[in-house]
């Protein structure tokens, strides 16, 4: 019996795994530049390897980074661009997320005349480049007094978002029994009640799916964040992009990994805290109640 | 206690060019346990759905004590429904469900907290109350299914195909349950089967429907015994009716139809009097499984039954009784032979026709020739 299961060494073994580790480290390898170069010293950076440790450990380029560098003419570091990528993006993931959930209750469990092709069109928002609609947009968020503010940057994420959430909801949606719809419906919850009690406690992985989703995209987003907002209301984006591309004498490389790090970190954790949700909320054909 | 009246409900779905219901006239007392059995697409479904308010009819009335209530909103009608797949809400314990419609009609936290335990008492599921219906068996979750209909005693139950999800050994058990409850609460029931034995066991009377169109309405006996026409006679009854092209022929002794084996040997059956005006005339003859046994000396005498020698091609050991495949007229027939006196394929076998309870149908038609 146990020759039959052979669970040694083998060869092929060793080479599938050298390759998936090959893999791994090409991968990995822009990542772990970027944090040893942050911990290094602009002077480590000149002399040393790429890829060789930093010799003296320091944080200097993260605070510097932080709240000194020069992002442009002002020289207060990215910490006031962190959060007002915060302001921007919460709001946004939260209000596309809701909205593509209602939307998907609506095309899923309340089809109307038309309702199909409604969100064969919706669906076309997710194919839309983001550069097509900067006039247009930009000319919108002037009549309505939002130009240059955070408030405006919302309405567009919120607006490009909701193709995505709303396809997201609804193909879960689909895949949940109408049945479910019929017996509230029977037992007296009508169109608000159902959606509130019955299918959105359901929703947990799509929700998190969407969650992710639209933080990375949004969080990530710099075309919008340099055509529609200036100068304080930037995203951290716009300001990384500034800090690099300001030059006072020696370039600090640190203080730019630092940043780029920064920058970066709240998706990292956005995945890591709800990932097994992800994969768990795209295999959602398989979900059962 | 509530009776219901479907008044020649007629449906159209939107782009349909056919009619799903053609007109459905069907009178439900109170306390009646009424079976729509049907092939799929038939229709049953959608009439269900109908008087459950979750799809708009395009014509006729529905009728619960004398008060219509075809426009209403599902929720309005207090109809109760147990779906295929039991429809129960995975992220609420089994008394969240069960307390679900109560909650929304506004009922005291209390009164509440007693009637899920009344339903839990009366289906057995007072241990699972606090579990979530994904951790519940297929049975379990039937019962939990059952209890959030019951919860609310609505006028009417609908059980919509309940047991089909269920492996073969649970639904005989729980088909007997619901007889059980039934002829304990006195409820008026419509239940939706495409299973021809669930209809024949559970009913008062069955509807059979076909193509939207009702084919009969009757007790499971008058179905059984004397359907109207070929398609109910075929679909009532496992095994099913054998159908045989005879000719009706007059002789001395009275009307009788000749019928050949695959080995070339003729057997004069003699058939009812009622049947003289066809004389001459080819019908159909309807022929159950029961009906050709092996000789039975205590009905050999009887005028209606006669016995010949056929060729068995086919034996299928059922256990209680063997059934046995011939060739009559060029059709095959199937007989239901005892167990204890075993006969093999191939083989000849003595076998006694009891043409008492047979039917007849007029080729044309399709419906049965009923005595005048």
């Amino acid at each position: 019996m146990t020759d039959v299961i052979r669970t040694g060494f083998r060869p092929s073994r060793i080479a599938i795994y050298g390759v998936l580790l090959l893999a791994c480290l090409v991968y990995l390898i822009p990542l772990i530049v970027m944090l040893i170069t942050s911990f290094k010293t602009p002077m480590d950076i000149r002399t040393g390897n790429l890829l060789a440790l930093p010799t003296d450990w320091t944080v200097v380029g993260w605070t510097k980074a932080w709240s000194e560098a020069c992002t442009g003419v002002q020289c207060n570091g990215v910490s006031g661009y962190f959060w007002n990528s915060f302001k921007m993006t919460v709001p946004a993931v939260l209000i596309s997320t809701l909205l593509g959930a209602f939307n998907g209750y609506v095309l899923s469990k309340w089809k109307f005349k038309g309702s199909d092709l409604m969100f064969g069109m919706l669906l076309f928002g997710c194919f839309v480049p983001f550069q097509v609609v900067l006039l247009p947009m930009a000319a919108t968020l002037g009549k309505l007094g939002l130009a240059n503010t955070t408030a405006g940057l919302v309405l567009v994420h919120v607006i490009y978002g909701v193709a995505f959430t709303t396809l997201f909801f609804r193909n879960y949606y689909v895949a949940i029994p109408d049945a479910l719809v019929k017996a509230a419906r029977l037992d007296g919850a009508g169109f608000f009640t159902i959606f509130f009690r019955i299918l959105l406690p359901m929703s947990t992985p799509i929700f998190m799916v969407s969650l992710i989703w639209q933080f990375t995209q949004i969080w990530n987003d710099f075309l919008f964040g340099v055509v529609f907002a200036s100068g304080d209301s930037q995203p951290i984006t716009v300001a990384l992009n500034n800090l690099v591309n300001t030059s006072t004498g020696v370039k600090e490389y640190n203080v730019d990994m630092a940043a780029a790090m920064i920058a970066a970190l709240p998706t990292l954790v956005v995945y890591i805290v709800a990932g097994k949700y992800f994969i768990r909320g795209l295999t959602a054909g398989s979900v059962k109640g | 206690m509530s009776q219901l009246e479907l008044r020649d409900i007629r449906k159209t779905y939107t782009g349909a060019l056919d009619e799903t219901l053609k007109g459905i006239n069907i009178d439900i007392a109170s306390g009646e346990f009424l079976t729509l059995v049907g092939p799929s697409g038939c229709g049953k479904s959608t009439l269900m759905n109908s008087i459950a308010g979750l799809e708009s009819i395009t014509g006729g009335s529905i009728v619960v004590n004398g008060k219509d209530i075809s426009g209403m909103e599902p929720k309005d009608r207090d109809i109760a429904m147990v779906f295929q797949s039991y429809a129960l809400y995975p992220t609420m314990s089994v008394r969240e469900n069960i307390a679900f419609g109560l909650k929304i009609r506004g009922m005291p936290k209390e009164e509440i907290r007693q009637e899920v335990e009344r339903v839990a008492d009366l289906l057995q599921i007072s241990a699972l109350l606090d579990k979530k219906p994904a951790r519940l068996s297929g049975g379990q979750q039937q019962r939990v299914a059952m209890g959030r209909a019951l919860a609310r005693r609505p006028k009417i139950y609908l059980f919509d195909e309940p047991l089909s999800n269920l492996d073969a050994k649970l639904r005989v058990e729980m088909r007997t349950e619901i007889k059980k409850l039934h002829q304990r609460l006195r409820t008026t029931i419509v239940y939706v089967t495409h299973d021809q034995i669930e209809a024949m066991t559970l009913a008062d009377r069955i509807a059979v429907l076909k193509d939207g169109e009702l084919q009969q309405l009757g007790t499971p006996k008058e179905v059984y015994d004397t359907p109207e026409n070929l398609f109910v006679a075929s679909f009532m009854g496992s095994p099913s009716m054998s159908f045989i092209d005879v000719e009706i022929e007059r002789a001395e002794t009275g009307l009788s139809v000749t019928v050949k084996g695959s080995d070339g040997r003729t057997l004069a059956l003699p058939v009812p009097a009622y049947l003289e005006s066809w004389a001459g005339k080819r019908v159909v003859l309807g022929i159950r499984p029961e009906h050709i046994s092996q000789p039975d000396d205590h009905k050999a005498d009887h005028p209606m039954v006669t016995s010949g020698r056929f060729t068995v091609e086919v034996t299928e050991p059922t256990g209680p009784d063997v059934l046995a495949v011939i060739r009559l007229n060029n059709k095959d027939v199937q007989c239901r032979l005892d167990a204890e006196h075993p006969v093999n394929w191939g083989e000849e076998a003595d076998l006694m026709f009891d043409m008492r309870k047979v039917v007849f149908f007029d080729p044309e038609s399709e419906k049965r020739i009923r005595p005048q």
